[in-house]
């Protein structure tokens, strides 16, 4: 039974005795992918009431993207603004639990670490592989510019760029690659 | 006095009937802006501001439709209040504005003489702290009893997210003004009523069965929505907090807020976004009549009509969901368009739907029409003068029913009304019975709207391309809801936010007149004479709390309706 084709008698469903599945079209609880997020934080400032936050862990070196259903209002704004199409809004919608803790979903991502000093940066591993991959159309000398600055930590950047000769882009990248 | 209604001003155009009001207030005006093209704002001294705002109202077809406080000592160290008066045949909003200086913020109270200025007048005393004279209601509005004298909460300097003190220390009963002064019995009806959509508190003075005089306290679920706006969302988040407004026609206002913004960015939103944003206005509408037409039913004891309409409105809830991915909230708007398309399958779908609840709608329409109960108990039932319907400025079906020809889709075309067609019921009876009688035909309008606009769905892009807000500039938003006018009034600061946004629900204007319908009859009558004027019927289930002492008797709710449905029995249903 459904309500897919309006009936002129038959107006109630035994539902919740029997599944009762909603449009295709509905807007239900939003699931992070955890194989695709980057962790850019697009959605936690798309988000309207906050349901979507981000806390970064220096000292262990990760950064967790948290979804709290409690919140959201299954506005679909973070589908619209996710840059790698991570975030979905399923057709759930029976979220009813006794335990508050079922209702966030947590995405752990390992924060990138400075080439040079080897501390953990503020951003993840995956935004810098992105990163790289994006700046594969530039020509080459703006590219390997780029690439210098991108893999190091603020510090190290800041450091270098007061001294730019002192290591270039493709010295470092070696060190990557070592 | 103010002569309401005495100058003719139908068939004067807007720029001709700018030139007359330049004439009648010359010399009262400081500086005129014209803030977009439909909203002009003039300046004028504070102690001439009454005058002014008087002497635009004896022009036919205005009103007096939010007075909008501002706190804008961060530009110009002055608060200001803006009275927006719409004329509602040159499709026009004028704003008069006054400033007012921190140390001394006297104004002349206006609600004496235009009962539309008494809500906004006690709204703006409570949050900003204006002192109106001649005002002769000393209670607040919004804020509760305990909150503190000296603090208001929209100023700038009171941050969105500050608790007030600790309000059990202070806590202050409720002091009813006329309790004292009157020789008759008390009924309290409400906070909690199954008939009132937010808590709201109606002391009825009742003398025998007839009511003799009323007292109306509300706000209890008062939020400061519009403060979280201005504090921390960006433009772009606003519409979904402004459809959290109301939970029936939360649509609305999120239309009305993103008209606002984009006429403040001069955005013109793409074709296939207007019609899109016009079938759901309407298919709210249809959702909200229904709903109202089946509690009406519930009200007079005809739950067979109650039971009915509800069916009808589960489809088109459905509808809603299948184009838009929710039942109730639709999330579809963002500044400069919509978000979601109706294509393919969807739009066969609800022609489909729209088909079969036409047919199921005309079979309601009828039992609901050839019922003798409802004729009879509605019937001259809850009258409204046309005089005090002016005067408070009521809009949509109540002012309909009470013979103005004013409907937001007409006077001020919006979305795609203009090139569609449809009409506006309008009776002059002004009783409860006309007022349904509004609701019930406009339930057919909307079906014939949505068919045009969905067969003529132009084709295109749904969002336009927004550029930058400019700051520091202001405009109006207009949205005929299922209740009427709804007025958002926007002004844009710095850094991507809102400075003020006001909202005025078409409720504000309605509700207050609601005292002047209920004088006069009988206290069985009251919950249908209030339904009538559709306050938003959001919470009803949870509502099963009533304690009414009449004569040392104590009603519940059920025996209200009980006393309701008794007297529907006596005429013989
Ligand atoms: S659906 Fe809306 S409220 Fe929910 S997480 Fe996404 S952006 Fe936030
Ligand atoms: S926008 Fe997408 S990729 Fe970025 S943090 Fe959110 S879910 Fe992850």
């Amino acid at each position: 039974m459904s309500y897919e084709i309006p009936h002129r008698w038959i107006v109630t469903f035994r539902y919740p005795l029997e599944p009762l599945p909603p449009p295709k079209e509905l807007r239900g609880r939003p699931i992070i992918d955890p194989n695709l997020c980057i962790g850019c934080g697009a959605c936690v400032r798309a988000c309207p009431p906050n349901a979507i936050t981000e806390e970064i862990d220096i000292s262990k070196g990760i950064k967790v993207v948290k979804i709290f259903y409690g919140r959201c209002i299954f506005c679909g704004r973070c589908w619209e603004v996710c840059p790698e199409g991570a975030i979905r809004l399923s057709n759930e919608f029976e979220l009813a639990t006794p335990n508050k803790d079922d209702l966030i979903q947590y995405v752990v991502l390992p924060l990138h670490k400075c080439v040079n000093c080897g501390k953990p940066t503020e951003f993840t591993e995956r935004q810098v592989v992105r990163v790289l991959t994006m700046i594969q159309e530039l020509p080459i000398e703006r590219r390997e510019e780029l690439r210098s600055k991108i893999l190091l930590c603020r510090e190290c950047k800041a450091s270098f760029l007061s001294k730019p000769m002192e290591l270039r882009g493709s010295e470092v990248y070696e060190k990557v690659k070592a | 006095m103010v002569n309401f209604w005495v100058r003719r001003s139908e068939g004067i155009e807007r720029e001709e009937l700018l030139r007359l009001i330049d004439q009648d207030i010359a010399g009262l005006v400081k500086e005129k802006r014209v803030a977009t093209k439909n909203f002009v704002v003039y300046v004028v001294d504070r102690d001439k501001v009454v005058d002014v705002v008087k002497k635009l109202l004896e022009y036919e077809y205005t009103r007096l439709s939010v007075i909008a406080g501002n706190d804008e000592r961060f530009f110009r160290r002055d608060f200001s209040l803006t009275y927006i008066i719409a004329f509602d045949k040159q499709d026009l909003y004028i704003g008069i504005r006054t400033y007012v200086p921190p140390h001394d913020l006297k104004v002349k109270s206006l609600a004496k003489e235009v009962r539309a200025a008494w809500w906004h007048e006690r709204e703006n005393r409570d949050l900003y702290g204006f002192e109106f004279e001649g005002l002769d209601d000393p209670r607040k509005l919004v804020l509760p009893e305990y909150w503190p004298e000296n603090v208001h909460p929209w100023r700038k300097d009171y941050p969105y997210n500050k608790p007030v003190a600790d309000w059990r220390e202070g806590q202050v009963d409720y002091k009813p003004i006329k309790e004292d002064k009157i020789d008759a019995d008390v009924v309290a009806f409400g906070p909690y009523h199954l008939v009132n959509d937010e808590p709201i508190h109606w002391r009825l003075y009742v003398k025998g069965e007839v009511i003799v005089d009323v007292e109306h306290r509300g706000f209890h679920n008062w939020r400061g929505i519009e403060k979280i706006a201005e504090g921390r969302l960006t433009y772009n988040q606003i519409p979904f907090i402004a459809e959290r407004i109301c939970g029936i026609c939360g649509y609305t206002h999120a239309c009305a807020y993103c008209q606002a913004v984009e006429s403040i960015g001069r955005i013109d939103i793409p074709d296939r976004a207007k019609y899109i944003r016009t079938v759901m206005l309407e298919i709210e509408r249809i959702e909200s009549h229904l709903l109202w037409i089946g509690i009406a039913c519930h009200i007079l004891g005809f739950d067979t009509g109650f039971m009915h309409s509800w069916k009808i409105r589960e489809h088109i809830m459905h509808l809603a969901e299948v184009l838009t991915g929710n039942r109730k909230t639709y999330g579809m708007n963002l500044v400069g368009g919509v978000r979601r398309d109706i294509l393919g399958d969807r739009l066969r779908k609800a022609f489909d739907y729209l088909r079969f609840m036409r047919a199921e709608y005309r079979e309601l329409y009828n039992m609901l029409i050839s019922n003798t109960i409802i004729a009879k108990r509605t019937r001259d039932v809850g009258i409204l003068p046309r005089d005090k319907a002016i005067s408070y400025g009521v809009v949509g079906p109540v002012a309909r029913a009470a013979g103005l020809r004013i409907d937001v889709r007409k006077d001020h075309p919006y979305a795609a009304y203009k090139e569609l067609d449809f009409r506006v019921p309008v009776y002059s009876e002004s009783d409860v019975l006309a007022r349904t009688l509004v609701r019930l035909d406009e339930v057919f309008e909307s079906f014939d709207i949505i068919e045009q606009a969905l067969d003529r769905l132009p084709r295109g892009p749904i969002l336009a391309d927004v550029g930058e807000i400019p700051p520091n500039s202001e405009g109006v938003g207009y949205v005929e809801a299922p209740r009427g006018e709804d007025v958002h009034y926007v002004r844009t600061g710095l850094y991507n936010k809102v400075q003020r946004w006001r909202v005025r629900a078409p409720s504000y204007a309605n509700v207050p007149s609601v005292k002047e319908m209920l004088i006069g009859y009988r206290i069985a009558d009251a919950p249908i004479i209030y339904a009538s004027v559709d306050p938003c019927l959001a919470c009803t289930e949870r509502c099963i709390v009533v304690k009414a002492v009449d004569n040392g008797r104590t009603y519940s709710w059920n025996q209200l309706v009980e006393l309701s449905r008794k007297i529907s029995r006596r005429m013989g249903l």
